[in-house]
């Protein structure tokens, strides 16, 4: 997929694991890791909302596109 | 007291059921073929079982085409049922997530099995009817289960598009499920 999911860089940045976000958000644990590893087809609003509320950052910050190589 | 009928003791019913007609079904089969060996090996009088001591004595050719068709429709019959015994046995219907592979392919292989059975029982009524116009006495079609050859077919094209808005459906889950 040419979106990236920059969470975890984010949450280096703040310094808060996996679980401590997982808690904020009120996602699972597993769907966290399913945001993060790229398997996730979309992205509610309601959950990016809640994802840059807890980290304190933009949309943009979260997400990135990179150009597929042919 | 109010009764009320949860679809779990839906599934057990129609388990039960699936389990008899299933049993029937292979009875049935096991009828045409013992009947075709019987009569040809044995005992031509038992050709009277099926009504077709007169198709017998014209030809035995005739009549064990006549058999076969009708065993191959029994035999397709029982399949058919023993898709939906082992789907109701192996508990794959999830009703949290009705939407499985596994159940793409149960309603497809129906749809297909409907079809056949559509066919053959169109062959052996078209069959048996020919034989008829050739001046044998022939019983009715529905002694010899080949009836319903349309509803058949009527069915399984029905299965057909119901097996396409399923995979539909196991794509739009597997969507949903990925959507965080």
């Amino acid at each position: 997929m040419p979106i990236i999911v920059n969470v975890d860089v984010m949450m280096a940045k703040r310094k808060m694991s996996l679980n401590e976000l997982s808690e904020k958000v009120d996602l699972t644990l597993s769907n966290l890791s399913i945001l993060k590893t790229g398997k996730a087809k979309a992205i509610r609003f309601s959950t990016l909302e809640a994802i840059c509320k807890a980290l304190d950052c933009q949309p943009g910050d979260i997400l990135e596109y990179v150009a597929e190589e042919k | 007291m109010e009764i009320r009928i949860t679809t779990k003791m839906m599934l057990q019913i129609l388990h039960v059921l699936s389990w008899i007609i299933f049993i029937g079904l292979c009875v049935e089969a096991g009828s045409f073929l013992f009947n075709a060996i019987f009569t040809v090996a044995f005992n031509p009088l038992a050709a009277d079982y099926f009504k077709l001591t007169e198709l017998y004595q014209y030809d035995y050719g005739f009549f064990l085409t006549q058999l076969c068709l009708g065993f191959i429709v029994a035999v397709l019959k029982a399949l058919l049922f023993f898709l939906i015994v082992k789907i109701l046995h192996d508990k794959k219907l999830d009703f949290s997530k009705p939407f499985s592979q596994a159940l793409v392919k149960f309603v497809s292989n129906l749809a297909y099995l409907t079809i056949f059975i559509s066919f053959f029982s169109n062959w052996g009524a078209n069959y048996a009817k020919w034989l008829a116009s050739k001046g044998i006495n022939m019983p009715d079609i529905a002694d010899l289960k080949l009836d319903g050859a349309d509803i058949w077919l009527f069915m399984g094209v029905v299965l057909l598009v119901i097996a396409q808005i399923f995979k539909k459906g196991v794509e739009m889950q597997t969507e949903n499920e990925l959507t965080i």
